[in-house]
């Protein structure tokens, strides 16, 4: 039994499972994710993820489906509804279908596996989510990105990288996808699969032909391990973070593939100092973070940037944004120094 | 109206004494309804010459809560008695609980719930919310213990006595142990050892019912004994159970014992 009090900053240490999970499923294009319990949850989630993703420009609606529980159903069990529902979406032919549980239906114990154990023709996966057995919103991200490497055999190596656990719901995830790719690509790398973002089932297939995966925060490690045991593949912990994060990324991409990275790294050096250059006008200003930042290393991250830009951080300082995710790279820090710009000169 | 339920171990004669009682408050003058709230749906089964009647919860799962009503649940037995079967899911899935509860909505609905006297006939243990059902929302008011001289029998009617003391507590609460009820198995100084296990819990023995053959003949012919061998020493048992339930008075809130002393009760009295 646990009895924590909700934190004010909840970020990702606390959610539901079920949205975590579905941030992940709902971005298998051709497949259909199925929530099994009542109609609320999925509706629920199926607004939260039309809102975000609104505000990152996709407007295509998540491809969601409720076994519409009851209190009926919740009586005799929900197993009925389950099979019901499979066979409906089943014959739309997806190209896969995410079963995802509800705390209702591990409550009343209906045994989801054996439902989806029945079915052929069309890949059926069980990804289990009930949020009151204490699992985070990170719990059903990864649960999630573990059921569906699942579907994934042997490949031939290709030499590539995959990101793993990309933030779906974030406001930057295609502005952080673009950095990233820009430092594989100083080092000659190129993206493999993007496990999950907007991907289609075919591809989970070459999942573990990539020579690296880079994972998108460290939160992910438990699948960046089960990963490296099923394929063999190295992981990288984390995207860059901050101004000084790319030459670090840099430098470790490169230990774990084997590559050289001086060239790279010399290039990078010039863009960071490049980015303090154009940013030279805000040097000697005062500023504050307001409210403080929500995690740690987002702190860090600003109080880096901030002294390489030769601010003074003091509570009189003018209040700055600083996100709730740290800035990804340097096109990042950018983005952020922009607002931190805007907010002096207002 | 007097409202009651009958909790203990399983198989340690709910169903008979609650089905007997039933008999001898409605030959005694009463209007009775008796609603066994056990999945296994045999309460009442004496009550009705035998006849498994349908129960709540098998109605709405077979032509929807929607179109249920009353003369679908309520069946009326021996001498008048009105029998409800609370019914509930197949063995192994789904939620008994949330049956018992949705057929209290029902019957609330219905407005099923009235008459003299109401015998609720419980599952053995309070599992889990739905099985406390009746001692909530202020239906029974005086609960029972059914037990014999077996520890596992008083062991469960102590653990009953957990869940009145829990629920009594509540505020508006008026829910409390009505007495205990000794079912024998025959066994030496059975009536002291429940009297005794009664006292302990800050309750008193209502009724001694000794084990008697007449008991499973009447079973055998799918009656009560009250209907089948009426001159009977048993269904006068019976009827002095219903007679001192009728006058009770004595409703505490129960003391339930620690498992230590509930076995230094029963080697006590071996």
């Amino acid at each position: 039994m646990t009895l924590r009090p909700l934190p004010s900053n909840s970020c990702r240490s606390a959610g539901c499972t079920l949205t975590g999970a579905l941030s992940v499923t709902t971005h298998v294009r051709d497949a259909i994710t199925v929530v099994h319990g009542p109609q609320g949850c999925t509706h629920h989630n199926f607004s939260l993820l039309h809102a975000t993703s609104l505000d990152n420009d996709q407007i295509a609606l998540p491809p969601l489906v409720s076994t519409g529980l009851s209190e009926t159903d919740v009586i005799f069990g929900g197993e009925g509804a389950l099979d019901r529902t499979l066979d409906t979406v089943i014959a739309r032919n997806p190209g896969a279908v995410f079963v995802l549980s509800t705390c209702i239906v591990d409550t009343i114990g209906d045994d989801v596996g054996m439902v989806c154990g029945s079915k052929t023709g069309v890949p059926v996966i069980v990804v289990p989510t009930a949020g009151f057995l204490g699992g985070s919103f990170q719990t059903g991200v990864n649960n999630a990105l573990i059921a569906l490497a699942g579907m994934a055999g042997p490949a031939k190596g290709n030499g590539r990288v995959n990101l793993i656990g990309e933030k779906n719901l974030e406001y930057e995830v295609e502005e952080n996808f673009a950095e990233v790719s820009r430092l594989l690509a100083l080092l000659g790398l190129s993206v493999n699969i993007r496990f999950v973002h907007d991907l289609a089932t075919d591809s989970i297939a070459s999942l573990g032909a990539a020579r690296l995966n880079v994972l998108r925060d460290p939160s992910l490690i438990p699948v960046g391990e089960s990963l490296k045991e099923r394929f063999g593949t190295p992981y990288i912990p984390a995207y860059p973070v901050g101004i000084s994060g790319t030459v670090a990324f840099l430098e470790s991409v490169a230990s774990a593939c084997g590559a050289d990275c001086r060239h790279a790294v010399e290039e990078e050096r010039m863009l960071r100092q490049e980015t303090i250059d154009d940013f030279a006008d805000l040097a000697g200003a005062g500023v504050s973070f307001t409210p403080p930042p929500p995690d740690p290393e987002g702190h860090r991250a600003a109080q880096d940037i901030a002294h390489a830009l030769r601010l003074d951080i003091t509570s009189s300082g003018c209040p700055v944004p600083v996100p709730v995710t740290p800035p990804i790279g340097i096109t990042g820090v950018r983005r952020l120094l922009h607002r931190w710009r805007r907010a002096l000169h207002a | 109206m007097k409202q009651i339920a009958l909790y203990g171990k399983g198989g340690i004669g709910k169903s008979t004494t609650s089905a007997n009682l039933s008999a001898a408050l409605s030959l005694a003058g009463h209007d009775i309804l008796q609603i066994g709230c056990d999945p296994k749906r045999d309460s009442t089964r004496m009550l009705m010459q035998g006849k498994l009647i349908p129960t709540v919860m098998d109605q709405v799962r077979e032509r929807g809560a929607a179109a249920v009503g009353p003369a679908d649940v309520v069946y009326t037995g021996f001498n008048g008695v009105r029998c409800v079967e609370a019914g509930g899911p197949e063995p192994g899935v789904g939620c008994a609980g949330r049956g018992i509860i949705a057929t209290f909505q029902i019957l609330e609905k219905f407005g099923t719930l009235t008459g003299d006297v109401i015998v609720y006939d419980v599952l053995g243990d309070v599992v889990c919310g739905g099985f406390a059902m009746p001692m909530r929302e202020g239906y029974a008011q005086e609960v029972y213990l059914v037990t014999s001289g077996e520890l596992m029998s008083l062991y469960a009617a102590n653990n009953i006595c957990k869940a009145i003391e829990r629920l009594s507590a509540r505020p508006k609460s008026r829910c409390r142990l009505a007495g205990v009820i000794c079912n024998a198995k025959n066994q030496p100084k059975e009536e002291e050892l429940v009297d005794e296990f009664a006292r302990r819990v800050n309750s008193h023995l209502v009724q001694f019912i000794p084990r008697d053959r007449v008991v499973q003949l009447a079973e055998l012919n799918r009656k009560t004994v009250i209907e089948y061998d009426p001159a009977s020493k048993q269904a006068q048992k019976y009827r002095d159970l219903a007679t001192h339930i009728m006058e009770n008075t004595r409703f505490t809130i129960p003391t339930p014992l620690g498992i230590d002393d509930l076995e230094a009760l029963a080697i006590e009295f071996m």
